[in-house]
């Protein structure tokens, strides 16, 4: 790890983080205006005008009647996790592969920097990202219901459902950034990094909009927990663990992978 | 100081180097010539640590390329072949990074760089020209005062004027006592700089020589027009000239070193109209040192 690193990393990548935090805000405090306590009902109404496979593949499943409730099924069903996928898929890229295929990276390696410290600092910026986006958008969150809906935030459910969202993202971050280690053409990086998890995401929607596809869902990263089950008091720690297991599995095996990579730069 | 020692490296496509053996002794420039795709390239990868080889092993000062590349890195200078920056950086931030990563404050030898190849380094790489780049990698090579340098065609794109400045410089850092293995297409870049030279071919060494040896045995190319060019091109074969009528009259001689009195003796019983010298380029001499076909310019 190299702090140096680090920060030139940072400053590299400060804007591609900026506007995805933007872009959940918004979608946080448009949410947030949206709900009505007194009109939940006729909230709930409306949705019942729409096909329940429709709204199950998005992840807006089941009756809501908090405001924390809300927040999990229509934000943390889908946009929260689409979101920032993307940014994984475009950040975990840059990171390594990116620079291994324009070559730009044996700059970094003309530097008494080792390759294993470049791919740990790279990888630990990946997370440490991630768990800034969810910080912010936590804080964003429990600001934006103080100021809009006083005191109707479960703010401890609402931080248990930030937990586990973040812990799932970076482990996508984690497979878009194995697949940045291995592969130096950033074709393949790309690729294999957004066709895993996007299909991930895929079989999340198609397993929530059929009964018959009930299995895809549960072989989804993306399906391992039902955001709504969770604020309602579900225990996580399992699933946590799993996350966590998955981040520091592939973790290693970037880093172990690229140490003795043949590098054509 | 540089050390390869029989070392093979094969790429799935079956090309790469084999058996490569040379050192690199302090204080040296070594020229490591050779047509494209010849396996230059992938020899300075290992050098690096980049790759690491099938075979044989690669030290630079005792040190395991592959193994030892951080300590190595610390006083080396690399110029990539094909240099690709940080694009959506700007040139002096590129190098401050790099300063930075490698722990240096002092910028003095920096803006001595700078000065030398007139590079003003502001602005975004990705509008830099091809000259401007190139700069930008010779002076990220040289301002950390390495000993030991490993070139890739170190001038390639830049103009008359600025290439014999880099002449200048390695001139200079060879007086230092650096290490240098520089590859080059540039004759007179090497000629004015090189002890050495290693010419490669399909991934194997052809010719170890000094770079004088090298020389005498180049064969210079001559264009000329003269009235009378028939009796000219007979009397011209007749000595044992390599003559050869081109288009509108012009005869094209080869000569080598020692014969070339011999040759304007000949011509000076001729009325001449036309005299050139054809710029032989160092792969030209590579090609004639084995027999190949002399192709000229």
């Amino acid at each position: 790890m190299s702090m140096r690193l680090f920060f030139k990393t940072l400053k590299r990548n400060y804007k591609l983080f900026i506007i995805f935090y933007a872009v959940l805000a918004m979608y946080l405090v448009m949410m947030a205006s949206m709900f009505d306590p007194n009109d939940i009902d006729a909230l709930m109404s409306m949705l019942e005008l729409m096909p329940s496979e429709l709204l199950n593949a998005m992840g807006f499943a089941g009756i809501v009647t908090n405001l924390v409730e809300y927040l999990a099924s229509w934000l943390y069903g889908m946009l929260m996790v689409g979101f920032p996928l993307v940014y994984c898929i475009i950040l975990g890229n840059r990171l390594v592969a990116k620079m291994v295929d324009d070559g730009s990276f044996s700059f970094l390696l003309s530097t008494p920097l080792s390759r294993t410290k470049i791919i740990i600092t790279q990888g630990v910026y990946a997370l440490v990202s991630v768990f800034a986006l969810f910080t912010l958008v936590f804080a964003t969150g429990v600001g934006v219901c103080a100021m809009m809906l006083p005191g109707s935030l479960d703010v401890h459910a609402f931080f248990l459902l930030n937990l586990t969202t973040m812990l799932l993202n970076m482990a996508v971050i984690m497979i878009t950034f194995f697949f940045s280690c291995l592969f130096s053409d950033a074709k393949y990086s790309v690729g294999l990094g957004s066709g895993v998890t996007i299909m991930f995401l895929l079989m999340n929607m198609l397993g929530g909009a059929s009964a018959d596809a009930r299995i895809l869902k549960d072989l989804s990263i993306y399906g391992l927990y039902d955001p709504l089950e969770l604020v309602r008091g579900q225990s996580m720690l399992w699933i946590n663990l799993f996350f966590i297991g998955m981040i520091v599995v592939l973790f290693a095996a970037g880093i172990l992978i690229f140490r003795k990579k043949q590098l054509t730069i | 100081m540089i050390e390869v020692k029989n070392m093979t490296m094969k790429y799935p496509s079956g090309k790469g180097v084999f058996s490569l053996d040379f050192s690199v002794k302090k204080g040296e420039v070594m020229g490591y010539l050779g047509p494209n795709g010849a396996g230059k390239t992938t020899t300075i990868r290992a050098l690096l640590g980049f790759m690491v080889p099938n075979e044989g092993i690669c030290l630079i000062d005792g040190l395991d390329c592959f193994k030892d590349a951080t300590r190595i890195q610390k006083s080396l200078g690399y110029i990539p072949g094909e240099i690709s920056f940080f694009d959506d950086m700007n040139g002096d931030e590129f190098l401050k990074m790099l300063q930075d990563l490698r722990g240096i404050k002092d910028t003095t030898r920096q803006k001595e760089l700078l000065d030398l190849f007139e590079l003003d380094p502001s602005g975004k790489i990705k509008k830099f020209s091809k000259g401007m780049k190139q700069k930008l990698g010779i002076v990220s090579a040289f301002m950390h005062n390495p000993d030991v340098y490993i070139l890739d065609e170190p001038t390639s794109g830049l103009d008359p004027i600025m290439q014999n400045r880099f002449i200048e410089l390695i001139l200079e850092e060879k007086k230092k006592g650096k290490t240098i293995l520089m590859s080059s297409h540039i004759f007179e870049e090497v000629e004015k700089t090189c002890d050495n030279v290693i010419i490669i071919k399909e991934g194997r060494i052809v010719v170890k020589s000094d770079v004088h040896t090298l020389k005498s045995t180049q064969r210079n190319g001559y264009d000329f027009k003269v009235k009378n060019h028939v009796e000219a091109v007979e009397l011209l074969k007749q000595k044992g000239f390599e003559a050869e009528e081109q288009l509108n009259n012009l005869i094209r001689v080869y000569v080598t070193g020692d014969t070339i009195d011999q040759f304007f003796k000949v011509l000076s019983q001729f009325t001449i109209l036309e005299f050139h010298e054809i710029n032989q380029t160092l792969e030209d001499v590579f090609m004639q040192y084995y027999g190949g076909e002399v192709k000229s310019r």
